[in-house]
């Protein structure tokens, strides 16, 4: 049995995240100048997320600006810049970040606890079967159960593909974690499988985040 | 302007772009590469380290984002960009921008007009048939329609039940796909539409392009090439000879090539093999010198076994096997012939300095793909760790070229993102029996191991291509 009380403390004792924005490729880099560590910043908001998140800095190549807004709502910790106006290469460190864990990222960091999770079985690109990938589409993962033995992915190795079956116990699928054409290594989990003996203490759980989690 | 003032871009990884900066070094010609985060620990970032300077290596975020290239370029102050094979290769819309944008700089393969008419099958059809080319029955163009793709299956079935076929069959393959993936055969037309399907969804997936090619599956054939080569004004064009690519995978995937395509003097075949070879290598002259070919590009064919030859495409850029059919020219009596330095140096704007007159063929080279995978399975990809690459054994034979960008010294992961090509072994001998010989004796002496991340030993086609050496060239 699951011990929310305990799992929640923990998180509680330490509920930021710290990460490192980065180049998204090559270019030159311009930081938004009116930021400066210690600055408050908002991630993606409005009604569907439609309002991006605060400007941190923008990248230009081939005359084509790209701006790199912040993900979450958190605060800055550190500009390298050292960099502005240089050109950069992909991947280089441009800003620190830090943000206080939304309920949502709790939820998900208790759910991967509660549920059945099914690994990569190896590194590889992974996609559903075509008519799992459309009903989930159109109406969300929760409407797909899934079956010991159910053809359910296709995993993807430099161009080639192979089927993979589900194994596990039936359920619903609560929780996807992977995405198109993204690297997932072995041992990772791609779904998170919800039987049905274990509905109640999901919904536990998702009751007892959304009212012990503070979120402004 | 002299060609040692260039400096080129390679916008490529792994064993062409370490045969690119090989071929740049030779010429004088300074370089720049560039890498992705999975391609840290590929041989080609070392080299570039060791011989490229403080301006010799970028990371990029991708090697398919034109725009990040063109960057690197500018910042490199690069005057030419070598695509290598694969990725920007045969996009005739990169070829046309980097040699039209502000800073414009040189694309090192053909003019983009010659890739466009080249790379359209319809033009390229038609080009063959007004020249008397003969062409593979099929689609002239990436079909889209679930319905005209049918219709144009059962017109092939019919066709090839009129022609007598007992069992006919047709091809399906991403139209946007390469090096043979994305292709399935059809043997019944109430198949068609579940395998058409299935193409149109990997090749949306992989090539985000759904279009697909509907082709007569010709069966018990050889698949030859012709390499040609013509300089800036394609004034001078000249070939250097044909190869013959019939050792493939299940996927129809190239695993062993050999050059000359057919060997006359010691095996005996259906049809008269040495006229067959002219008369592809006629042909394909024919249609570089009416398009102007101005780069390195290869036409492939198909030979059926009572020796009727059908071109099947034209691939206008170096191919993989550029390097067995080098192993065998003579330029001037000399050898050591390079295409991938005289594809830079003539599209640096050299002229080429000899004619057909002065290239002679001499001996018989193999080709070996050294793969990580694993032929029993269907020749899955095998993905792991290698711990020892090593053919120090055969000593410092003149006869053999390693091509990889597998360090020998450390492991090495190999990245899932890529093709699981892991080296290429070029084998020359003065002969058929010689050349089959040193063959094998390069794969006895190659040493290759690696763990999966479960433990398992690793999987390599060495064996496969051990097996297959005995039979080249034999019909």
């Amino acid at each position: 049995m699951l011990d929310i009380s305990s799992l929640l403390e923990e998180i509680k004792a330490s509920p930021y995240v710290e990460s490192r924005i980065t180049a998204p490729h090559c270019g030159v880099v311009r930081f938004n100048e009116t930021l400066t560590p210690g600055c408050k910043l908002v991630g993606p908001n409005g009604i569907w997320k439609e309002k991006p998140g605060t400007l941190l800095a923008s990248i230009e190549r081939e005359r084509c600006p790209r701006n790199i807004n912040a993900l979450e709502k958190g605060e800055l910790v550190e500009v390298k810049s050292d960099l502005a106006g240089q050109f950069v290469e992909a991947g280089t460190e441009i800003m620190r970040v830090r943000h206080f864990l939304s309920r949502d990222e709790v939820l998900q960091i208790l759910l991967k606890q509660a549920l059945h999770l099914f690994n990569a079985p190896e590194k590889a690109k992974y996609y559903f079967v075509p008519s799992v990938d459309i009903k989930i589409k159109n109406t969300g993962p929760k409407s797909v159960s899934v079956h010991d033995g159910m053809e359910l992915f296709i995993i993807s190795r430099m161009k080639r593909e192979t089927p993979l079956r589900y194994s596990g116990p039936d359920g619903v699928i609560y929780a996807v974690y992977f995405s198109m054409n993204q690297n997932i290594d072995a041992g990772q989990p791609l779904i998170g499988v919800c039987p049905p003996t274990q509905v109640s203490q999901i919904e536990d759980v998702s009751m007892r985040v959304q009212t012990e989690w503070p979120e402004d | 302007m002299d060609i040692s003032d260039n400096k080129v871009l390679i916008a490529n990884r792994g064993e062409i772009a370490i045969r690119i900066i090989q071929a740049c070094r030779k010429l004088g010609v300074d370089f720049v590469c560039v890498y992705t985060a999975e391609d840290a620990h590929s041989g080609h970032v070392r080299l570039a380290r060791e011989l490229g300077g403080p301006s010799g290596l970028y990371r990029i975020s991708s090697y398919h984002d034109a725009n990040e290239l063109m960057a690197v370029a500018d910042a490199a102050e690069a005057t030419a960009v070598h695509p290598g094979y694969g990725f920007f290769a045969e996009d005739y819309r990169f070829a046309r921008r980097v040699m039209q944008r502000d800073r414009g700089i040189v694309f090192i393969g053909p003019s983009w007009r010659v890739i466009r008419e080249l790379g359209d099958k319809i033009n390229t059809k038609r080009l063959a048939r007004s020249l008397g080319v003969p062409t593979v029955p099929g689609s002239d163009r990436p079909i889209y329609d679930e319905l005209e793709a049918e219709e144009l299956a059962r017109s092939l079935f019919n066709f090839q039940v009129q022609q007598g076929i007992k069992n006919p069959l047709v091809l399906i393959k991403a139209s946007a796909g390469g090096g043979g993936m994305g292709i399935e055969e059809v043997q019944d037309l109430d198949l068609f539409r579940s395998v058409y399907r299935r193409v149109r969804n990997y090749a949306a997936r992989q090539f985000k392009d759904e279009g697909v090619l509907i082709e007569q599956r010709i069966r018990d054939f050889n698949h030859l090439e012709v390499q040609i080569l013509g300089d800036r004004n394609a004034r001078n064009i000249v070939h250097f000879g044909t190869r013959n690519c019939s050792i493939q995978s299940t996927g129809l995937q190239k695993r062993v090539e050999i050059a000359p395509g057919f060997d006359p003097s010691s095996l005996s075949y259906n049809f008269n093999a040495q006229k067959l070879m002219d008369d592809i290598t006629n042909h394909s002259l024919a249609m570089a010198r009416k398009v102007g070919y101005d780069s390195v590009g290869t036409w492939e064919w198909i030979v059926t076994r009572n020796g009727n030859p059908y071109l099947m495409e034209v691939n206008t850029r170096i191919q993989v096997e550029n390097g067995v059919s080098a192993a065998i020219a003579r330029v001037k009596g000399q050898s050591g012939v390079d295409l991938i330095a005289e594809q830079i140096r003539t599209g640096l704007g050299d002229p080429l300095g000899y004619t057909q007159k002065d290239i002679s063929f001499e001996g018989v080279g193999i080709e070996y793909r050294i793969i990580a995978e694993d032929p029993a399975n269907r020749f899955t990809p095998w993905v792991g760790r290698i711990e020892k690459f090593d053919w120090s054994g055969l000593g410092n034979e003149p006869w053999l070229q390693m091509y990889t960008h597998v360090p020998t010294d450390t492991p090495y992961d190999i990245p899932t993102e890529f093709d699981p090509n892991l080296a290429l072994g070029i084998v020359w001998g003065k002969d058929l029996d010689e050349v089959k010989a040193r063959g094998l004796q390069f794969l006895d002496k190659l040493r290759l191991e690696g763990v999966a991340g479960n433990g398992a030993p690793m999987k390599s086609n060495l064996e496969f291509l051990r097996n297959k050496t005995p039979d080249i060239l034999k019909f």
